[in-house]
């Protein structure tokens, strides 16, 4: 076995590439409507599972869809948006036993494929047992489904074979090595998102018997990650802002950009839910201020910071999935040179 | 309906591998624990049996969560609940094909409010002032007498306008159809949580809960179709208190506070009626300025509590500050009780409505479980009260106050004395 592979040796295949990127444009939004439907406590919309109304998903009138109760209209497009995903996910595992030569890739690919059926069977479960923990564990699988598309993308793109190939690498000397610290950072960058879009989930799912202490806990050790979060994006930035690879530094850049918008979109959230909080009364306006309840922005907030709590995980997967290649690449130079 | 095996396949794998669901069951209300407490500090004496049996007569009276029951029979015939629509505020969350929302109450107050109406829900602790206790039937924004319940229309137009400042929101944009509901059931808990109250303190004063033995003929138990014809003691006071509250609430509509005409004033009349306010507002007989602070600006110091958390810290002789004192009572599900804030009037935000009746009513009434008291209306000026003129002028004054006001501000309106 060769040490390093060479360009020629991972074939490339654009229609693979092609459909995770498609998959990446269609979850995003998904988990948008996803987000919509619980803001609107429309996940009981439609109270059957696979069907919806007793019609087959796809014979649905989509008259009384898109002209119907505008809870009616998100869950089922949901349902049908969910659908689409799944097909494209079948598309991608045709797609990569056919093209994609690299064996890890293709079951990636048969991973994603395995998510997508377990969501849409988690999201099915939630309503056939109307249950809000559920709901919580299919938002939560979501972003985790999110990261990995993105994953996909990444490992299928052209830029990725680019960096496999061995003389490119000899070329760019200037290119950081990550550290064992900085791919550690990069692994908790990773772990803090999904910490925090678990602790976001129980907050927006809490049960009606939580108790008030319990709650508070949840939401001061949300407030604490958050800007924890913050201060390592910016760590992480500060060691790849000069790091020569344009695939690594803007990304890590993005992603104080993305924490920062999240903090903003999390406090208004709270406003929105639950008022100003006492301590923030300072704020012109605060005081007088009326929470609107199923108000249009106010939904769109929130349903905002749900889906900017999914994109910084999966920007954070990306930087780490690349640094650790970067490494992979680095270690496998050193074999060669050697 | 066709059946698709495929899905159906990984759904009884999803159902397999989840189980019959993760969901913290609601079977029953939680009990009044913290009612409980105060009465057994109160009373010095045991209040478990109490508990026990108000509990089983409170659930057969008015059901579960998720199925409430209206015990009409032994309501007053004016106050008219459907059940149709405690069925739909009530239970989990759901909708129908129509878009007809149900289990209001938990789409819409529960995070706040509570399952039992206690108002310590999961994101209670954040709320200043917190969310109101439904069971003592204390509510602060309405139309009626200090003591009297609200009237529907109260509890509907609070739910459209919000509370303005806190984290009560308005339900402007919600079917009304779905508000209706929801008052049913805001009263509906207010109903159960005061007979659970009244009970209790019964079962110990009448009853004799809290002493070694309780006698059969004074237990609280329903026994069916006793509980209407009242044969034992028990069931005679579990009738009495339940007629006792509904009526109270039946009668709230004749306990509206009728707000004599007043005149839309402008120009100079205005500006000397705003004149006279500003000195009444700052004078002996309504005294304002001694919670409002000088000019409204809220910057007086005050200790003072709300009703709801004084009934277990001050009334018992208990030190709100002390964690000691008020640890038992947190266990229970009491929230940390908080000095009740003078409004800043400077800010033109009147959390129960600015008009010109609304502020009538809460000067002549003050506001029900808070320091807040009631200005005495008098048909003479005599020293002890306002008359319903210089009350008007009180009113035009402190509408002036807002920095949106329309009315012109007071000549000499004081300013902080700190910078």
């Amino acid at each position: 076995m060769t040490a390093v592979n060479s360009s020629d040796e991972i074939a490339p295949s654009r229609m693979l590439h092609r459909l995770t990127v498609l998959i990446v444009c269609l979850v995003w939004p998904l988990i948008w409507v996803g987000g919509l439907v619980t803001t609107y406590d429309a996940g009981m919309s439609v109270p059957d599972w696979p069907g919806t109304y007793g019609y087959n998903l796809f014979l649905y009138p989509y008259k009384t869809w898109l002209f119907g109760p505008f809870d009616l209209f998100i869950e089922h497009g949901h349902r049908l948006l969910g659908a689409v995903v799944g097909f494209v996910a079948i598309g991608i595992v045709i797609a990569a036993f056919w093209k994609e030569n690299r064996r890890w890739v293709r079951w990636l690919c048969v991973a994603l494929l395995l998510m997508v059926i377990a969501q849409g069977a988690l999201g099915g479960v939630r309503v056939v047992l109307s249950d809000r923990t559920l709901a919580m564990v299919h938002g939560c699988f979501g972003p985790a489904f999110f990261a990995i598309c993105v994953i996909l993308a990444v490992v299928t793109g052209r830029r990725w074979r680019q960096d496999s190939d061995a003389e490119r690498l000899r070329s760019s000397t200037s290119i950081l090595t990550p550290t064992k610290k900085l791919a550690a950072l990069a692994i908790s960058l990773v772990v803090l998102s999904y910490v925090q879009l678990l602790l976001g989930a129980m907050m927006r799912h809490v049960q009606p018997t939580t108790s008030a202490g319990h709650f508070a806990g949840i939401v001061s050790t949300h407030i604490l990650t958050a800007f924890f979060l913050w201060a390592m994006t910016g760590l992480v930035w500060l060691r790849l802002r000069r790091c020569g690879d344009l695939t690594l530094s803007r990304p890590g850049g993005i992603l104080i950009f993305l924490v920062a918008v999240q903090i903003a979109l999390g406090i208004g959230t709270w406003v929105v839910n639950y008022g100003w909080p006492s301590f923030m009364t300072w704020v012109p306006g605060s005081q007088s201020f009326l929470v609107q309840a199923k108000g249009f922005v106010d939904s769109m907030i929130v349903t905002g910071h749900v889906a900017t709590g999914s994109l910084i995980l999966a920007v954070s997967a990306m930087l780490c999935v690349r640094l650790f290649h970067r490494r992979w690449q680095a270690k496998q130079d050193r074999l060669v040179a050697t | 309906m066709k059946v698709s095996l495929l899905p159906n396949c990984f759904l009884i794998a999803a159902l397999l591998l989840v189980g019959p669901g993760c969901d913290a069951p609601v079977e029953s209300f939680p009990d009044n624990d913290v009612y409980a407490l105060t009465l057994a500090h109160s009373r010095d004496v045991p209040t478990e049996a109490a508990s026990r049996d108000v509990s089983s007569v409170i659930e057969e009276l008015f059901g579960t969560p998720n199925q409430p029951r209206w015990p009409s029979e032994l309501m007053d015939p004016d106050l008219r609940i459907s059940e149709q629509n405690l069925t739909r505020a009530a239970g989990p969350q759901l909708s129908e094909k129509d878009g007809t929302h149900l289990g209001l109450f938990r789409e819409h107050c529960v995070t706040c409010h509570a399952l039992s109406g206690s108002g310590a829900g999961p994101a209670s602790v954040f709320q200043n002032p917190y969310p109101r206790d439904f069971r003592p039937g204390v509510y602060k924004w309405k139309s009626t007498q200090r003591d009297a319940k609200p009237t529907r229309d109260d509890l509907t137009k609070l739910l459209q306008h919000g509370v303005a400042g806190s984290g009560m929101p308005s339900f402007s944009l919600i079917d009304p159809d779905d508000l209706d509901a929801l008052v049913d059931y805001i009263v509906y808990l207010s109903v159960r949580g005061e007979t659970e109250r009244e009970l209790m303190a019964a079962a110990i004063d009448e009853l004799g809960y809290g002493e070694d033995s309780i006698d059969d003929d004074a237990r609280l138990v329903t026994q069916g179709e006793l509980v209407t014809q009242g044969e034992t003691d028990g069931a005679a006071v579990i009738r009495e208190v339940v007629e006792e509250v509904s009526n109270q609430w039946a009668s709230a509509e004749s306990e509206v506070v009728p707000v004599p005409a007043w005149e839309e004033l402008s120009g100079e009349t205005l500006a000397a009626s705003v004149n006279r306010g500003k000195e009444l507002f700052h004078g002996p007989i309504a005294n304002c300025v001694g919670c409002h602070g000088k000019g409204g600006q809220g910057q007086a110091v005050t200790l003072d509590y709300d009703d709801w958390t004084k009934e277990y810290s001050t009334r018992l002789g208990l030190t709100p500050t002390d964690r000691d004192a008020m640890r038992p009572f947190k266990k229970a599900g009491a929230l940390t009780p908080r000095l009740a804030k003078p409004r800043k009037l400077t800010l033109g935000v009147y959390r129960g409505g600015g008009d010109t009746d609304s502020l009538y009513r809460r000067i002549t009434q003050g506001i029900a479980g808070s320091p807040m008291p009631a200005v005495a209306v008098v048909e003479q000026e005599d020293g002890t009260g306002l008359t319903s003129d210089q009350i008007f002028d009180l009113i035009r004054y402190v509408q002036s106050l807002g920095p949106q006001s329309t009315v012109p501000q007071s000549e000499f309106n004081y300013q902080s004395s700190t910078p």
